[in-house]
């Protein structure tokens, strides 16, 4: 018998016992789906997003029906490898799931994720940002409901900048260029960035550039790393990685790089929005150097942006209580939640927070005062529209580091071979997931 | 020596058939919880693992019946015999230093010569203890080149050498284990010495023997018991080799740690990031069955030897 049929009968066999159990515990009894309505439910939410709990107080006020759990079933792979394995097993199934934007469609295109079409999910289109919508949208349907958002900003150490004698943070990639140089020059240690094969850095490069490598059409997808905006950005980061101006020893998140931020030695990181909330605790000691200004552009004048990171929340299709788990998301994702979460730190894609002025205006003490949240809503505006991630990224982001590694240890190869080995790997393993790859 | 225990008498043998039975029967009453714990932790997880490598689950397509295809492939797949020939070359090398390490301990800790043996004793033992996700962030940060004990070091001393190179990590894992499990082997070794009669030792002080007349003629002997046990044990757990290479892609960049370095990782990270259950379930039963012949083929060797003294 087919796992998924397995899960549905034994689903099937526990709403009834469901029913009964609500109704011995005197409930109304007239919620279609044995959770929604006026019943008693109690959902399980599964978030490594801190500021999602902020929101159950008030939720729990407002539907003193519904009992609202938050877990932290782990981050990113941990939690998909938990979620995966619990409807595998058929037990065990959260009502509501955090996503990052990527790993949407490895569950939707399987039929894992609820449509959130039925719960009228469309009107609530207006208040996000393009792209981030575009995210959660799949073959035309919405799987899930953004909830935090990475546009691609560039951090960077203004004081390092100073010393290197660098007055205007670059804004265009051959200023990056001539600024790294300049910082190297002060020292063995100095580099503008690092970068030890991080594909989500390499990817909202080519994204910026204006390539989309992946095609997806319902079940067929096309990987192409020879489009021309995609071979300009591979070029430019292949100089940059040839001529020793990024640092090759220091893994991000390590304690080597929490050192190097702190000490100013990694002058710039270009990286999602999120990065705002993390940097003041992993580089308490460069208090007031850090600056945010727009990702770098190709060309002199021009707006365009990228994502890197950001996550959304959606419904497994074998979630039990549906109907309450959309009201708790539609609560802390757009709603009268969102409020608790911006002021927790959230970094959200919904317009209602970004045009905001006092969102705007609010100056960041770690960032010298910065008004970053300005900064960040137009890095989140002008983000570039169309992208898409394949249905297997987890997959095959998991095998990049593999494919990567000899290069960036021995400088033997280029990224464009290995992102033709990379796409060799996805055709392979696509086709034999039951896609149709080329 | 607990390897060659004599077999039980065999008295029921002239007894009648219906006594033989009854009796037969009450000692299945006394194994039946075991029996059933064993069969549903032990039996039936490897059945289902057997029922799904017989399967591809596809993203799109669900589950099919794919016959021995998944072991079809596996024989091929030039990553799982990377792995394979990876922890080979590590418990040839690794097992050996860490056995002599441990025996080496024990017979020190056996000479009565020391003081505080019991100090040490468990302070050898302690590493075991640790936990070896803790153990591996640990020695992370000692061999870190640029923080690390050894980045100090190659200051002072003008050298380059990283531990955690693709060359070199294998050897820094290497260390890892060793310092973990070489206090549990001393104390296997330990237990073994201190089952020797003592009168051994004085017979050979009075015929004239020095200690390592002693060591060479009793003690080791002795020891050879428990080397068997405890080359199968290394085997098992080298072969099985998993948290180290697991954690440390996150603490250093570009040490050579592949998704696919150990067998077992491949196996993780094929069931859980490739969502290839099936074909994970194949490699961790044709491991199993690598690990279980090594393992055999060590116990019939050193049995034979034992049994030729």
């Amino acid at each position: 018998m087919r796992l998924s049929q397995k899960v549905k009968l034994l689903s099937a066999a526990l709403v009834p016992m469901l029913a009964l159990t609500a109704c011995s515990g005197g409930g109304s009894g007239g919620g279609a789906d044995g959770g929604g309505g006026d019943e008693k439910a109690k959902i399980t939410v599964w978030s490594w997003d801190g500021t999602v709990e902020k929101a159950v107080p008030g939720f729990q006020a407002a539907n003193p029906n519904i009992t609202v759990e938050v877990v932290n079933a782990g981050s990113s792979q941990d939690e998909y490898k938990a979620l995966d394995n619990a409807i595998q097993a058929g037990s065990g199934v959260p009502d509501l799931v955090m996503f990052e934007y990527f790993a949407v469609p490895y569950f939707a295109v399987p039929g894992k994720l609820a449509d959130l079409g039925e719960f009228g999910v469309d009107k609530l289109k207006q208040d996000y940002v393009p792209a981030a919508w575009s995210d959660v949208t799949i073959n035309g349907k919405v799987y899930a409901l953004p909830s935090d958002y990475g546009p691609s900003a560039m951090f960077y150490n203004a004081a390092t900048l100073k010393k290197a004698g660098i007055k205007e943070p670059p804004a265009t990639w051959d200023e990056y260029y001539e600024a790294a140089k300049k910082i190297h020059a002060l020292g063995d240690d100095y580099y503008i960035a690092q970068d030890t094969g991080d594909i989500f850095f390499l990817l909202s490069l080519i994204w910026q550039a204006g390539g989309r490598p992946f095609k997806v059409d319902g079940t067929k997808v096309h990987i192409d790393f020879t489009d021309p905006g995609t071979t300009k950005a591979v070029a430019f980061w292949q100089k940059m990685l040839d001529e020793g101006l990024i640092n090759t020893k220091i893994t991000g998140w390590s304690d080597d790089w929490n050192r190097a931020l702190n000490d100013g030695t990694l002058a710039t990181q270009t990286m999602g929005g999120w990065l705002t909330s993390t940097l003041p605790e992993r580089a308490p000691k460069a208090s007031g150097d850090f600056r945010v200004a727009l990702m770098p552009q190709w060309q002199q004048g021009e707006k365009v942006g990228a994502a890197n990171g950001g996550s959304s929340f959606g419904i497994p299709a074998a979630a039990e209580h549906k109907e309450a788990a959309f009201k708790f998301l539609e609560y802390f994702a757009h709603g009268g939640g969102l409020s608790s979460r911006v002021d927790a730190g959230a970094f959200v894609p919904n317009m209602s927070v970004l045009e905001n002025d006092a969102f705007q205006s609010k100056p960041n003490t770690y960032f010298g005062d910065q008004k970053v949240g300005a900064v960040l809503a137009e890095a989140s505006e002008i983000v570039g529209s169309g992208w898409q991630y394949p249905p297997f990224f987890e997959w095959a982001r998991s095998i990049y580091g593999d494919l990567a590694s000899p290069f960036y240890t021995t400088g033997k190869g280029s990224l464009a071979e290995i992102l033709e080995q990379w796409r060799q790997r996805c055709i392979q393993y696509g086709n034999e997931q039951g896609f149709e790859v080329s | 020596m607990e390897l060659t225990a004599t077999a039980p008498p065999r008295s029921g043998r002239q007894a009648a058939p219906t006594a033989k039975r009854r009796k037969s029967q009450i000692g299945l009453a006394f194994i039946a919880p075991f029996g059933a714990l064993f069969a549903l932790v032990f039996i039936v997880p490897i059945l289902y693992a057997a029922y799904l490598s017989f399967f591809q689950d596809k993203l799109v397509g669900g589950n099919t019946f794919v016959g021995l295809a998944n072991y079809g492939k596996l024989f091929q797949d030039p990553q799982f015999w990377d792995g394979v020939g990876r922890v080979f070359r590590f418990t040839l090398v690794q097992v050996p230093i860490m056995l002599i390490f441990a025996m080496a301990l024990a017979l020190a800790l056996d000479s009565m010569r020391l003081h505080g043996t019991k100090f040490l004793r468990v302070t050898i033992f302690l590493p075991y203890a640790v936990p070896a996700i803790v153990a591996t962030l640990m020695w992370g940060f000692l061999l870190g080149i640029k923080y690390g004990l050894f980045g100090s070091l190659n200051e002072a001393l003008g050298t380059d050498i990283d531990p955690f190179s693709p060359g070199t990590t294998l050897i820094s894992i290497g260390v890892m284990v060793t310092w973990a499990f070489t206090g549990f082997n001393m104390l296997i070794f330990y237990a073994a010495l201190k089952a020797v009669p003592r009168e051994l030792y004085e017979a050979a002080a009075i015929d004239g023997a020095n200690e390592f007349q002693i060591v060479r003629a009793i003690k080791l002997p002795a020891l050879r018991g428990s080397l068997v046990v405890t080359i199968i044990f290394s085997i098992i757990g080298t072969f099985q080799m998993f948290n180290e290479p697991q954690i440390l892609p996150s603490m250093v960049a570009n040490s050579g740690v592949t998704t696919f370095y150990t067998p077992n990782l491949y196996a993780y990270n094929l069931a859980f990031t490739g969502s290839q259950q099936g074909y994970a379930a194949a490699l961790a039963l044709v491991m199993a069955a690598i690990t279980i012949v090594v393992a055999y083929a060590v116990q019939i060797r050193g049995l034979r030897n034992a049994s030729d003294q």
